[in-house]
């Protein structure tokens, strides 16, 4: 992937496709932004926009304190 | 007169005027085009400089308007025109937009927009993350019910002969969710597997990403969805219906048409049989196409999506005579195809060894036993039948195949992919060319003499009509010739005992609409009334004629009314448009079995795809139309509230008086390229910050759009876009210091240890309180910097460097690292209320604001007695002075209605 910021349009239309890579990485523990972009490659901008609709739509949840370096940590929502 | 009063725009202006006119008495229309009431005050997290919570103060005002026993809001709805009428009324047309969902059974429970597989910026929270095509606004919205956004039929689904939304089920495929897209294509047709493989796929001519690196593969990934599905599900899921209503269909052929109609009357509880002249059924699926193209066994399965609903088909039953079918049955459907060679009628055609196409290509089907190694065969012909034809000639040993076509390649009907695996297979096509004759010896063929062809005129099918040159014979010595012209239905029967009529190209002759012949109750379609035609179109006749018998069947008016059509089409070009750039992506090749190996045997040439690789293609997806049609929502409602039969409403209506509370427009940033906003994900609006700071966010707390971080290091600049003749604003917008320092205290408070810093040119703190919240913030630690910013640009790690002025300082350029920057950007009029009134009388300002014709001592008056002006419409002011000013407006069009009364 190049570093141009795509339109914000496309980005969010790979939503859909996303979703499952970024369930699947938080699927092995907790992780930050950055930490799910390196996994999956891709620019940390655009998995922001993943990850929030992830959690806009109830799949994962944030861990209620930050990491040290003031990032927060998803984990996955357990469906009771 | 409908109502007194119309007020357009439903955001606090309107909403506070609507509330003192209904408070008077008088009777309201408010009309807002969002799905909500609200405007964009309910979008803010608090208001200056009492920090009350904007929802708080909003959210009784949108639900005292709206259940207001005076007024009656229309939202999701334009004004398109407004007229005045010689008594001083007006004559108002409204477009009420469909919203595809049954408001009275909605109960905002969201679980459409759940389900929903298309996702798309989220303008409530101005793009900082996506939302659903079906969707609630956000969780205050009043009224609280889904909407779906649908621009238009998306070409591909527009395009497709059956109706068949391809956009949905590729947006399923995109979704990984592979059986849904199954049954979403099982809802238009039976016999996915068989068009997963050979269907003429118009979609993708259509497909808008053609503009782009390429169309999606649509047709295989309907393969994918069908392949996926039938290794999962052997058998149908599915058994005859609960209800078997006491009628009986018959069904003559069991081909993509006869098979159609009877998977849908089936359906319905009729009680359908099909009679196959032939020992299988599957009419040219089964007879004609190659297995390398169509194995036997997916058409198997997909005709076991029809017989599982009850339907019986009965093989080797040649019917002879309609009537006396008719007699044992209430409907007839005849779908006996074209299944008869048409003959060159050339000296040497009787000779053995000239055979036709398709008596050629069933008896391979059926399995007989033909030998063709180490022979020369000559194909003629331009369709699929022919490359069919040249291509199993090659399996069965030929060593050299040719086609002669009298057309160009350019005019050729077969499929392009069809003509290349066939030249890739060492096929010799020969263009601008054709038999004379057929020369032998003993009665055995033994040379076809051809002659070249130029392209003349058109012919009345629009293709160049092709001209013997003088000559220019010439022969091959071939084993056998394989003619493949044309084929033409096999009804002679028909015309001879049931008088049936006939074109003169021999097919059935149909009610266009209807598909009934001129025997009543027996209808007719697929190849036996248009010719041999594709797969898919004749699936559609099936379908279209199954639509018509039911009706017919159910004793209903006949034939009624027409079929719902599909929503418009939706321009490429304007999808296009709606994304400033475009990343293009690899093509997926086309996988398919190797030349030399794949001509060995008959093994299915196309390769199927992975799930990954089918989730990549149907990634590619634009989403043309919005909504993808791809039905999760009605599964999902438990209301039974979605409706995709509504269509938008014109509403013509008389009021006495108007009200414009059309509010303002927000400065787009991009247009300060120097501020980086379309490139650097760490330069946000205000109006972003305030979704941020709202207790509906985005996002969990105020985070970095780049990476989620927590900022610590936030700077504003203000005047981003407001005092700034560079972008044709020199008005300041009133609010943008307030509004700032409003946020920065908010920040404090949500992330204590960030600093905060104000760029500014002079803070404006002008209303009641104001001085003292500015300097409230100060004491609080908000960093002030007086100077313009100049530029911004990304550094490490998605941090800032600002580089400003810093006037009250040393005066010098300065460069500062921020982690997060916050362009406070200005207001702008809204210039679609100028176009509300039909001739353009009223006026607007020099700033293309709603001009007040006189400001001074009767603000909210327009240039047109009877229209009257509330809140940002008019000029930039804060929301106390919006209330103010709304009720002005409101005053005057009740005092404008009363002499109207009179």
């Amino acid at each position: 992937m190049n570093d141009k910021v795509r339109d914000p349009r496309e980005i969010m239309r790979d939503e859909m496709l996303m979703r499952d890579k970024v369930l699947a990485i938080l699927n092995d523990g907790p992780k930050t932004v950055p930490e799910i972009a390196e996994v999956m490659d891709y620019p940390v901008s655009e998995v922001m926009y993943w990850v929030m609709a992830a959690r806009k739509y109830g799949y994962i949840e944030e861990i209620k304190e930050p990491t040290e370096d003031d990032y927060f940590q998803y984990k996955l929502v357990k469906n009771e | 007169m409908n109502y007194d009063i119309l007020v357009v725009g439903g955001g606090i202006a309107g909403m506070e005027s609507a509330l003192t006119l209904g408070d008077m008495g008088y009777s309201v229309l408010l009309v807002e085009k969002e799905p909500t009431i609200g405007g964009k005050m309910i979008l803010l997290s608090k208001v200056f400089p009492t920090l009350d919570c904007a929802s708080c103060i909003a959210t009784p005002k949108m639900a005292s308007t709206f259940h207001h026993s005076q007024v009656t809001t229309m939202t999701y709805s334009e004004v398109d025109d407004i007229r005045k009428t010689p008594k001083g009324t007006f004559q108002v047309s409204i477009n009420k937009k469909a919203t595809y969902v049954d408001f009275d059974k909605c109960t905002g429970c969201q679980r459409c927009e759940f389900a929903c597989t298309v996702a798309i910026p989220d303008q409530y929270n101005f793009d900082l993350v996506g939302r659903r095509s079906a969707h609630i606004a956000f969780d205050q919205a009043v009224p609280k019910k889904a909407v779906i956004e649908r621009y238009g039929s998306s070409p591909c689904s527009f395009a497709c002969p059956v109706s068949m939304q391809p956009h949905g089920y590729v947006s399923l495929i995109r979704s990984g969710l592979f059986d849904e897209a199954m049954e979403h294509i099982l809802k238009f047709v039976p016999i996915p597997g068989s068009l997963g493989r050979t269907c003429s796929a118009p979609c993708e001519n259509e497909c808008a990403r053609g503009e782009l690196e390429g169309s999606l593969p649509i047709r295989q990934l309907k393969r994918f969805a069908s392949d996926h599905y039938y290794e999962k599900y052997p058998k149908p899921k599915y058994g005859p219906p609960e209800e078997i209503l006491d009628k009986k269909v018959a069904v003559v052929g069991s081909g993509p048409a006869g098979l159609t109609a009877a998977y849908f009357l089936a359906k319905d509880g009729y009680k359908v049989t099909i009679f196959e002249a032939e020992d299988k059924p599957g009419g040219m699926l089964t007879l004609t196409i190659p297995s390398y193209r169509l194995p036997e066994e997916v058409v198997e399965r997909d005709i076991e999506n029809v017989t599982a609903l009850g339907v019986e088909i009965k093989t080797g039953h040649r019917i002879e005579s309609l009537t006396e079918l008719k007699k044992g049955f209430d409907a007839v459907f005849v779908a006996c195809g074209a299944m008869q060679d048409t003959k060159m009628k050339i000296d040497g055609e009787d000779l053995a060894g000239v055979v036709g196409a398709v008596d050629f290509l069933k008896g391979v089907n059926r399995g007989d036993k033909i030998d063709l190694t180490g022979k020369t065969v000559v194909v003629v012909g331009g369709g699929n039948v022919a490359i069919d034809s040249a291509r199993v000639a090659r399996r069965l040993g030929a060593s050299k195949v040719y086609i002669q076509y009298r057309r160009s390649r350019a005019e050729m009907p077969a499929f392009d992919v069809e003509i290349e695996d066939a030249i890739d297979e060492n096929i010799e096509m020969q263009y601008l060319r054709t038999p004379v004759r057929f020369t032998g010896k003993d009665g055995k063929l033994a040379k076809v003499e051809s002659i070249s062809m130029k392209l003349g005129d058109p012919d009345e099918s629009g293709r160049r009509r092709p001209v013997p040159v003088e000559d220019s014979e010439s022969s091959i010595v071939v084993d056998l010739c394989i003619v493949a012209i044309g084929q033409r239905p096999d009804i002679a029967s028909f015309a001879d005992n049931d008088k049936s009529k006939l074109t003169r190209w021999n097919t059935l002759v149909v009610d266009s609409t209807t598909l009934e012949t001129n025997i009543p109750g027996v209808f007719a379609g697929g190849d036996v009334v248009s010719g041999a035609a594709t797969v898919v179109e004749a699936a559609h006749a099936g379908a279209h004629a199954a639509e018509y018998m039911k009706r017919y069947l159910r004793g209903e008016q006949f034939p009624g009314e027409p079929l719902q059509q599909l929503l418009p089409v939706v321009d490429r070009n304007e999808v296009l448009k709606r994304q400033s750039e475009y990343r293009t992506l690899n093509l997926g090749k086309r996988k398919e079995l190797p030349p030399r190996e794949r001509v060995s045997d008959f093994s299915e040439v196309e390769l199927p795809f992975t799930d990954d690789e089918a989730r990549y293609e149907a990634g590619r997806c634009l989403d043309c139309g919005g909504c993808s049609e791809c039905g999760q929502c009605i599964v999902a409602c438990q209301a039974d509230a979605i409706d995709f039969t509504m269509r938008d409403e014109i509403k013509e209506l008389e009021v006495g008086s108007v009200v414009i509370a059309t509010g303002f427009e927000l400065f787009n940033p991009s247009r300060k390229i120097q501020y980086g906003y379309d490139n650097i994900p760490n330069v946000i609006t205000a109006m972003q910050m305030d979704r941020l700071l709202a207790p509906t966010r985005p996002y969990n707390t105020v985070l970095r759009p780049s990476d989620g971080k927590l900022p610590d290091n936030i700077a504003y600049v203000l005047c981003a876009g407001s005092r700034d003749c560079q972008v044709g604003n020199e008005l300041c917008s009133r609010v943008c210091c307030m509004y700032s320092i409003k946020q920065a205290q908010l920040i404090m408070g949500t992330l204590p240890l960030a600093d905060i810093t104000i760029y500014y040119i002079d803070i404006r703190a002008f209303g009641k309180e104001f001085e003292e919240f500015y300097q409230q913030a100060k004491q609080m630690g908000v960093s002030f910097v007086k100077g313009k910013v100049a530029r911004i640009e990304e550094g490490d790690n998605g941090n800032l460097i600002v580089q400003h002025e810093n006037i009250a300082g040393d005066g010098k350029s300065e460069r500062t690292e921020h982690d997060l920057v916050v362009l406070s950007v200005g207001m702008l009029p809204n210039q679609d209320a100028l176009g509300l009134l039909s001739g353009g009388e009223i006026e607007a300002d020099s700033y293309h604001y709603v001009k007040e014709v006189d400001e001074d001592h009767s603000p909210a008056r327009t240039s047109l007695e009877g229209v009257y002006v509330a809140g940002t419409a008019s000029a930039a002011m804060d929301i106390p002075d919006t209330i103010l000013h709304s009720g002005a407006a409101a005053a005057l069009a009740a005092a404008h209605v009363e002499r109207v009364k009179k």
